[in-house]
Order: C-alpha cells, then sequence, then structure tokens
C-alpha cells in the first residue's frame, strides 16, 4: 500500500510541478531559516558548557546601592577572593581575571629568531587580553597545544597565547618560553615568558580571550598592592570554584555577614553601600544583566526575538502547505471518492495523505539543509558569530532538524490529510467537491491562513522600518560634539605616549589638519575612571559617580564641546592643572547647583580616604553622549593633566582627499614611532560600534522579511493559480457577456487585495506593541509614526498585486472559447 | 438477495426540498441483471447510490444480503462494501496516477489480498478484459473502451457478489459500447448479480428486468426471459 501512495505521490509531483515546486521551496526555505535560527540559539545556549567543573563555578557579583538606585555589576575588589576563602571552608579554591581595560589594543613585540641583525622585531596589536591568577586554567578549560595549565600563570610574567597569536609572532617554530615585550596602558610595560599556548576552543565563553598574562609583577598588582580594603578599585572578575555538593545559595546566603564584617567600616566612612552576590557561571551569558562583565551579555530578549522569528517563517511554510494541498482538494477529492468507492477506509486515506505530506517535508529538508549549508557563511557574518560543531553535535543537529522537518510535514499534511479523507464518496461522484474546490469553511479556513501570514509578513517589514529609523536616529543624531572628520590615533607605547608634545607640532602643522587634541578615553569606547562627586551644599552621602577623562588643553575645542559657562581649559590659565575641573550640565545639576552659571567657581567635592578633594568649576558643557544612546547622558567631568599619560589623539582633519591625508599623517607618525604601524580609526565609525548588535538584528531582520515575503508570495501566488483554475467557466462566461481585461483582472484580484489590507490592520497594532517594547532598550529613540505602518501595508498589497497579477492577467487574456470547451 | 421496503430520499436545501426516491419497493434475486431506466432526474441514480451502499435513504428499509444496512454509518457501510460490490461509471473514475494495472489492483491492496494472489487475480481480470498488453499504461494513454474494460476489470477483481453499472456505456460509441455491454452479460451468465442505471433501450436488453422510474416511483418492470 506505501508504494501505491508513493507512486501517487512522486506521479502527482512530476505532473504538478509548479505546485510542487513552491510546496516544496516554500517548506525548504522556512525549514532552513529555522535550521539557521536554531544554529544560533544552540551556539548561545552552549556557553561555557565545556569547563569540567562548571556545576561548582561561580562568579562572585557587586551591588553597589546608591541613592538613587542599585547597581549590579560583575566587578569586585582585588581583596575580595582571599577574604572570602579564608572565611568559609565550602569554598575550595578562588580565582581571579581582569581585561586590560585601559587599552583597546596592546603591543606586543617579539624579538627575530637567531638574532638576524636587519631583520625588523615582529610587532603586533592585540586585544582581548587579560591578567589571571595562577588558578585560572584549574577553572576555565583551555586546550593547551604547548606548556602546562597548572604551571602556565605560576610565576610573574608569564604569558599565555592563544595559537593564532603564536603563529604571528613566531611563525612555525615553538613559542614556549620565548620573551615577548609588552606595552599596555593598563598594566605598564614589561617582557613576558610565553609558558603556554592554547587552540581556541569551539564551545564558546564568556572569557573571550585571547592572551592571558600573570597578574603578579605587573604594573596593575603594584598599584593595587598600594591600596587596601574591599571599597574601591571594583575591576576584578572573581570566581569561586565550591566543594561538591555544597549549597551556593546556602553561602550567599551569609555573604551580608561577610561585607559587615571586612567593608562596613571602610563602607561608612566613605559613605557608600555594596552586597555581594554569586552568579553561576554557567548563567553568567544569557541570565545575568550586569554592567561590565568580561564580555557584554547574550540577551534572552533577542533569543526569543529570533525564536519568534523560526517559529513564524516555519509557520507560515506550514500554512502554504496546507492552502495548496486544501485548495487542491478539488482535484484530489476525485481520487479520494474512487479510493473510498473502492474499500479505502478514513484511516489508510489519512495515512495516504500523511505520508504524502511527509515525503514532501523530506525533500524540503533535503533542500533545507543544502541551503544551511550555502548560506551558514553568510549567516555567520551576519550574526557575527563562529560556528563549531563537533560531528556528534552535527549529527545531533541534522537529527534534531529531521525530527522538525517531520514534525512540520505532520502539521502541514493533517488538515489536509482529515479535509479531504472525509469527503463523502457520493458528493465527490456528483462532481460536487471539485467543482466548488472545497467546503465554505474550507475556503474561510483557507483565507483566514492567506491573512494570518501576511499578517506575520507587514509585522516584519513594520519592523523593519523601525528598525531602519532608529539605526539611521544613531547614526544622525546630534552627540554634542563633533564626530565627523575626527581620526583618532591610539598612543600604545612608552615612546608614542612621550613623543605626544612633538607629534602634536607636527600634526597641527600638516596642511589638512584643524586642530589636534590628546586625552585618555573617547566617546563611544568605556571610560573607566570616576570620581564621587557632591557641591558644596551637599553631604558625602550625597556623592553623585560622575565619569572622568584625562584631557589636554586643546581636547575640547577639537572635539567641537562647547562651554555653556565658564571656559575651557587653556594653557593661558597654567592654574587649570590643579584641582580645576569642567563638568557637563547633568553634573551641574546633580551637585545641586541652580544653573551652570551659579555653578562656575564653585567647588566639586571628592571624598577619598576620608580626606575631602575639592576642585574649582571653571566651566559646564553641554551634555553630550558620552556613551551610546542606549544610555541616558549621567554626570561627567574633565580635568586637565598636561603631562598627561594619554591614551589617544584626536586630529580634526579638512573635508577632502581622505586617502592623501592619511598618508601624510602616516609620515607624520613614522618620525616619532618608527617601530610601530601608523593604527588609526575614524570617532563616528568607532561609536557606531556600540550598535553592532542592532546592526546585526538589522540585517537579521530584513534577511527574515525577505524570506518571510517571498513565502507569503508564494502561497499567494499558488493559491491564486488554483482559483483562476477553478473560475476559469466563469472567466469564460464573462467574456462573451463583454467584461474586459481590466473587469477581469479586478475580479480576480479583489478578494486577495481584501486579506492583505485585512492583514495589515491587524499588524499594525501587533506591531507597534512589539517595536515600542524594542525602543525601550535606548534612552533616545525615535517616535513610531503613522506613515510606517502605511509604507508596509502599500508594500504589502503591491507586492500582493504584483503577485496575483501574473496568474490574474493570464486568465484574463485567455480566449473564451477555449476556457468554455474547457469545462 | 437485497430487498428494498418503501425508500425514501429527500434533498433539502434551505429554500426547497426535492424528493428524489418517493417510495421505492423492489427486490433482486441472486444472479439477476436488472436495468433502471427513466428519464432525466428520476432518481436513477439516487437509487443505485443507496443501493451501492454510498447514501442512505432518508426512510424505508434496505435489506443488503440479509443486513438491515439503512440506518448505518458511513464507515460500517465502508465495510460491507468492501469487496461485495463492485462499480463501474459512466466517466470510468480511473485514478489518473496510477496505471492500468495499478488500477485494478487498487481493491485487493484494501482487502489486503497477500502479494501472489493479488498479482494472479489482476492478471486474470486484465486478461479477461482483454486489456493485458496496456497494463503499464496511464489511463489517459488510453482510448474510452479501453477505459472503461479497466474500469470493469477493476469492479470485478474482488469477486464482488453485485457489480452496479451507471450509464457504462454513456461516454463510449456504440462499438466499445457493445463490448462493454458483452462482457456485462458474460459476468451475468457467470452468476454475478448485476444492476445497471441506462438510458440506452438497447442496453437495456441485455438484462432480465427492466425498472422504469419516474419522479422517484416505480412506474413499470418489464421481464425479459
Amino acid at each position: 500500500m506505501l508504494t501505491n501512495y508513493l507512486k501517487i505521490t512522486f506521479r502527482g509531483l512530476a505532473k504538478n510541478k509548479a505546485f510542487s515546486f513552491i510546496n516544496i521551496v516554500g517548506l525548504a526555505a522556512g525549514l532552513s531559516c529555522c535550521m539557521l535560527i536554531c544554529l544560533y540559539v544552540y551556539d548561545e545556549l552552549s556557553y561555557d558548557t565545556h569547563h569540567p567543573d562548571i556545576a561548582q563555578l561561580y562568579q562572585v557579583g557587586t551591588v553597589f546601592v546608591n541613592p538613587d538606585g542599585e547597581e549590579k555589576t560583575a566587578a569586585t575588589p582585588y581583596r575580595l577572593a582571599d577574604a572570602l576563602q579564608q572565611e568559609y571552608p565550602e569554598i575550595g579554591s578562588t580565582t581571579r581575571l581582569v581585561g586590560l581595560f585601559g587599552d583597546d589594543k596592546t603591543l606586543l613585540r617579539a624579538n627575530p629568531v637567531g638574532n638576524i641583525a636587519n631583520s625588523k622585531p615582529a610587532v603586533f596589536y592585540e586585544s582581548k587580553g587579560y591578567l589571571a591568577d595562577p588558578t585560572f586554567f584549574s577553572f576555565f578549560r583551555y586546550d593547551f597545544v604547548e606548556g602546562n595549565p597548572k604551571q602556565a600563570l605560576a610565576n610573574p610574567h608569564a604569558i599565555v597565547l592563544s595559537e593564532t597569536m603564536a603563529r604571528n609572532l613566531f611563525g612555525n617554530q615553538s613559542a614556549l618560553n620565548r620573551t615577548i615585550h609588552i606595552e599596555s596602558n593598563t598594566n605598564g610595560v614589561g617582557d613576558y615568558t610565553v609558558t603556554g599556548v592554547f587552540r581556541p576552543g569551539t564551545v564558546p565563553s564568556h572569557i573571550d580571550a585571547r592572551f592571558f598574562l600573570s597578574y603578579a609583577g605587573g604594573g596593575l598588582s603594584q598599584y593595587i598592592n598600594g591600596t587596601t580594603g574591599m571599597v574601591s578599585n571594583n575591576m576584578f572578575f572573581t570566581y569561586l570554584k565550591l566543594k561538591p555538593s555544597t549549597d551556593a545559595r546556602k553561602l550567599e546566603a551569609k555573604l551580608p555577614a561577610f561585607v559587615e564584617k571586612y567593608m562596613r567600616k571602610d563602607l561608612a566612612v566613605a559613605g557608600r553601600d555594596k552586597k555581594q552576590f554569586l552568579t553561576a557561571v554557567r548563567d553568567i551569558h544569557l541570565h545575568t544583566d550586569l554592567t561590565h562583565n568580561v564580555t557584554p551579555n547574550g540577551s534572552l530578549t533577542y533569543l526569543y526575538v529570533l525564536g519568534s522569528i523560526a517559529l513564524f517563517t516555519l509557520l507560515i511554510a506550514c500554512i502554504n502547505f496546507m492552502n495548496l494541498s486544501t485548495a487542491r482538494s478539488g482535484k484530489r477529492a476525485a481520487e479520494v471518492g474512487v479510493r473510498k468507492v473502492l474499500g479505502a477506509e478514513q484511516a489508510s486515506l489519512v495515512r495516504q495523505f500523511l505520508s504524502e505530506a511527509l515525503l514532501f517535508s523530506g525533500f524540503a529538508f533535503v533542500l533545507a539543509l543544502g541551503l544551511v549549508w550555502l548560506m551558514t557563511p553568510v549567516f555567520e557574518a551576519v550574526s557575527g558569530k563562529t560556528m563549531h560543531f563537533s560531528l556528534g553535535q552535527r549529527l545531533g543537529l541534522v537529527a534534531t532538524f529531521f525530527g522538525i522537518s517531520l514534525a512540520t510535514g505532520l502539521l502541514a499534511g493533517s488538515y489536509p490529510a482529515f479535509y479531504l479523507s472525509s469527503v463523502r464518496p457520493i458528493t465527490v461522484l456528483k462532481g460536487g467537491v471539485g467543482r466548488a474546490g472545497g467546503s465554505l469553511a474550507a475556503v474561510s479556513l483557507r483565507k483566514g491562513l492567506v491573512v494570518m501570514q501576511f499578517t506575520l509578513s507587514v509585522m516584519l517589514m513594520i519592523a523593519l522600518v523601525v528598525i531602519a529609523r532608529q539605526m539611521n536616529y544613531l547614526r544622525s543624531a546630534d552627540l554634542g560634539f563633533a564626530s565627523a572628520h575626527q581620526l583618532i590615533i591610539p598612543l600604545r607605547s612608552e615612546t608614542a605616549k612621550t613623543s605626544y608634545p612633538a607629534l602634536k607640532q607636527a600634526l597641527v602643522s600638516t596642511a589638512q589638519v584643524r586642530s589636534v587634541g590628546a586625552s585618555a578615553y573617547y566617546p563611544g569606547i568605556f571610560n573607566p575612571e570616576d570620581a564621587r562627586l557632591y557641591g558644596e551644599k551637599q553631604v558625602a552621602a550625597d556623592a553623585k559617580v560622575t565619569r572622568m577623562n584625562r584631557v589636554d588643553a586643546t581636547y575640547l575645542h577639537t572635539m567641537g564641546i562647547e562651554p555653556v559657562a565658564g571656559r575651557l581649559f587653556s594653557v593661558q590659565f597654567p592654574g587649570d592643572t590643579s584641582n580645576r575641573v569642567i563638568l557637563n550640565e547633568k553634573a551641574v545639576k546633580e551637585l545641586g547647583y541652580p544653573s551652570a552659571q551659579a555653578a562656575i567657581g564653585k567647588p566639586a567635592i571628592a571624598n577619598r580616604d576620608s580626606e575631602n578633594y575639592r576642585s574649582i568649576i571653571v566651566g559646564v558643557v553641554k551634555d553630550f553622549h558620552f556613551e551610546d544612546l542606549h544610555v541616558p547622558i549621567t554626570p561627567f567631568g574633565f580635568t586637565l593633566n598636561l603631562n598627561g599619560n594619554y591614551n589617544y589623539v584626536v586630529v580634526n582633519l579638512k573635508p577632502g582627499d581622505m586617502q592623501s591625508t592619511l598618508q601624510s599623517l602616516g609620515s607624520v607618525w613614522q618620525r616619532f614611532n618608527y617601530a610601530e604601524p601608523f593604527e588609526y580609526s575614524f570617532l563616528d565609525a568607532e561609536f557606531q560600534k556600540n550598535y553592532e548588535a542592532e546592526n546585526r538584528l538589522s540585517t537579521l531582520v530584513s534577511y527574515f522579511t525577505f524570506i518571510a515575503i517571498l513565502i507569503s508570495c508564494l502561497g499567494l501566488f499558488g493559491l491564486v493559480s488554483f482559483n483562476v483554475e477553478q473560475r476559469v467557466k466563469e472567466i469564460g462566461v464573462r467574456k462573451v457577456l463583454g467584461a474586459t481585461v481590466g473587469n477581469v483582472v479586478m475580479l480576480l484580484s479583489k478578494d486577495f487585495l481584501k486579506l492583505v489590507l485585512m492583514a495589515v490592520v491587524l499588524a499594525s497594532p501587533l506591531a507597534w506593541w512589539v517595536m515600542h517594547r524594542w525602543l525601550q532598550g535606548f534612552a533616545y529613540k525615535i517616535d513610531i509614526e503613522w506613515w510606517y505602518f502605511a509604507l508596509a501595508g502599500l508594500l504589502a498589497v503591491g507586492i500582493a498585486l504584483l503577485t496575483v497579477s501574473f496568474q490574474s492577467v493570464k486568465a484574463a487574456l485567455m480566449d473564451p472559447v477555449k476556457s468554455l470547451r474547457a469545462e | 438477495m437485497i430487498q428494498t421496503i418503501n425508500l425514501q430520499k429527500l434533498f433539502a436545501t434551505e429554500e426547497v426540498e426535492t424528493t428524489a426516491l418517493n417510495g421505492i419497493s423492489m427486490d433482486v434475486k441472486d444472479g439477476e441483471f436488472v436495468a433502471i431506466m427513466g428519464p432525466s432526474g428520476c432518481g436513477k441514480s439516487t437509487l443505485l447510490n443507496i443501493l451501492g451502499l454510498l447514501d442512505n435513504p432518508t426512510d424505508g428499509e434496505y435489506n443488503f444480503y440479509g443486513t438491515a444496512v439503512a440506518r448505518m454509518t458511513e464507515r460500517q457501510r465502508a465495510q460491507l462494501r468492501k469487496g461485495s460490490i463492485g462499480f463501474v461509471f459512466q466517466s470510468f473514475n480511473l485514478i489518473d496516477e496510477l496505471t492500468v494495472y495499478e488500477n485494478v489492483e487498487l481493491p485487493l491492496l484494501y482487502l489486503k489480498t497477500p502479494a501472489d494472489e493479488r498479482k494472479q487475480r489482476v492478471e486474470a481480470a486484465l486478461e479477461r478484459m482483454a486489456i493485458m498488453h496496456r497494463r503499464n499504461h496511464f489511463p489517459q494513454q488510453l482510448s474510452g473502451g479501453q477505459q472503461q474494460r479497466t474500469a470493469i476489470a477493476r469492479a470485478v477483481v474482488a469477486k464482488p457478489k453485485l457489480i452496479l453499472a451507471d450509464e457504462p456505456t454513456g461516454n463510449l460509441d456504440s462499438k466499445n459500447g457493445e463490448e462493454v455491454m458483452k462482457l456485462l452479460g458474460e459476468l451475468n451468465d457467470e452468476g454475478t448479480t448485476i444492476i445497471m442505471v441506462t438510458h440506452s433501450p438497447y442496453d437495456a436488453g441485455f438484462a432480465h428486468r427492466i425498472v422504469n422510474l419516474f419522479d422517484g416511483k416505480v412506474v413499470t418492470e418489464n421481464f425479459h426471459v
């Protein structure tokens, strides 16, 4: 019997090529979308699952209790780990990690092998460097290709590299025991011995390190050794490995007592308060919402969004399948009738139609696998992920996808199966079903399904418009500083930093340069320095966290940051270098001064180690976005530091031939920094990097919108074709009676357009709600305007009209004699 | 044998009610060949559908080889129908996607007949209907006569007690029509009961008895000997 079903299916498939194509391609497109998203979700869910003791690993977090609310962060002070270990025997061991947060990239130099006199040392800039405790590799699994993970960070001045970096620095030779000279803004200058090389893992981790330095012995450890207590220096990530069968919740419950015992006195002096808590390492990526973790969190919301998109596209594909199958029921009903007369029972017919649907989904599965294979590189580029899967994982995924395909087949096939098999043979033999194209219920169901899939498509289109507008807003919003034509040159090495004054002189005298400034940080990147400031009429407990940037005298001019009261820093006021500060409007308000003008000459007070440091406000600048538009502008201040250890030069360029400008700037750079390559970036582009997640989402949504529309159109196309087929006689009669081509096209298009319009009406409020929620993630955002909906609606109607007209025009042009004879 | 007592069939829509059968009582003995005649719309096909267990009467009794079937569900009727009734239609009703052989094989598949017996019986039926040489062709590749011979082969392959034929020659030319009628005659000679609806007095001549219907009632019965 099965072979009989298969025969019918194959022959039917070959006979109705267009519809088989629409069905299979539609299902395959839906399936491949779903598969790609599954891959992404799977990858997101697999973070940190590969560490051997993952169940016992916890990260300690800090809650800063401020008068205006709490801030949860993963950052902790250095001495926390030792104190916890000493206090609680259930903690087996601890490890600490801190990123080279002051370096956007770190300079590494390896001397050439074999002391060849004229060969240049290999100099590289590398990002993602970390300082770690000796115990680090007993917590987190890294596959070493050279060296011993247990010993790798045991001694000061050790470095563990990724395999790629080792290749870059040493070619094919062993990297072990070689010396690398490192210059870091965060950890100072020093020579490090390679003690290990690891192969980047295939399982993603919240620690994205490319190299590790031993914490001991570096500049940062020297700085930390000079501090005491656990109130400040919250920059370390502290991990605990609990002894087996320790209840982490019970340990966490003891932490308030720990804070009382070890920190209360210092906190009281500083007028601050904080709490500590534990996060399971396996939960870090998706289940936390902390500021400043090792890497930014993944977003469960995005996973839900993507998951819904996957489900939507699959659903649309299923709907098409059902739609086309039931539309074909007129043709199939005759077969069903005959089969029933010959003794077929409903169950056997259900089996027949289900196996047919399964076969279709089987074809679609194979096609979808091919599509996924082709699309993976594109998807990786768009989603910013590299996917590595072992053979076992691959087989598991393929099996899962096969399961999904079968489920899709069953779901899509179930309605046609039960609908068709329930046809009474007598009706069929009288020619009832064949003519009408199904019962009223079937017709309205089919229409309902078309409305549903267009609703989904229109929602995606509206989402796309909103995302595009918001992205455009993010790109074009007034940031409060001049972001165009600003070249950023990082100063990474000691040489580069000390040669800055001379470099500045040379740059300023270059024809294409307007002005040059330097600073520790620039807008859009993490600004780690802060002070807790309060005004003259306030007390220490009122202090507000104010981000601080060290700048030279021309930085603010160069950045186009304008004063609203007072003045900017100037070399003409030598006093500016000590205890003078420029604040933004927000900071002035927080300090309790009634206006910007009123704040000039007034103090901003910081309380450190129970001493007050007073700075005089010499200028107030307009609020500007030192962070991206996700977050509101918070208090910010500048100090002038002429001998500053600047990290970045900002060069304001005149518009013109960028190529030649860069060339001349490059040669200026080489004059002062012979050993280092000329690296640069543009401020506006750097700032936009903060919207990478949104850019990816936008690209992803546009891909999926395209696919959803394509699938919807395939479905509509199929449906219209059947509608036309069923109305051939009617069209013939109408034409004989004098209907024009226009009349007929109108007649055939009208019904479908009504459905699409209905979909637009349904989609609009839904899309508004979803996108309104999405926009809540931005402190600065667009308003959703009525024309977004109108545009999406018009597009949907246009696309539907185009799709329908393919078939309807053809039908309308048909010779009426032919169409009547066909009856 | 089959027997109907006072069969009624009403077709009701929201607006109108049509009486298709209005008190039909008739007996058909084993081995009989009965022709049902009458003008269009007199209820011939409705009666045939009820006799063939494809439809239920609105009222009245129907005794099918000792079983009262008038109130049966579609599922029960389908069980009873399977293997005991063969159908031949005016428009052949072959499945386009199946070959001649596969079409004829279909009733046996639903009866779960073992494969070797199936092959033997299908081939015998094809042989019998002189259509063996076209066993691997699809219906569209056949002439009308060949298609109807295939349909008859399909109707007899399960060896039913009763064959119902609804204008079996309606779509055929006279030569092919004659051939089909001869085949039905031969089947009847071998003991199969046949009830046939026809417009053609010539075809009705092959029957033992002609039942004339008018407005849903039996008006006359003629016997041939």
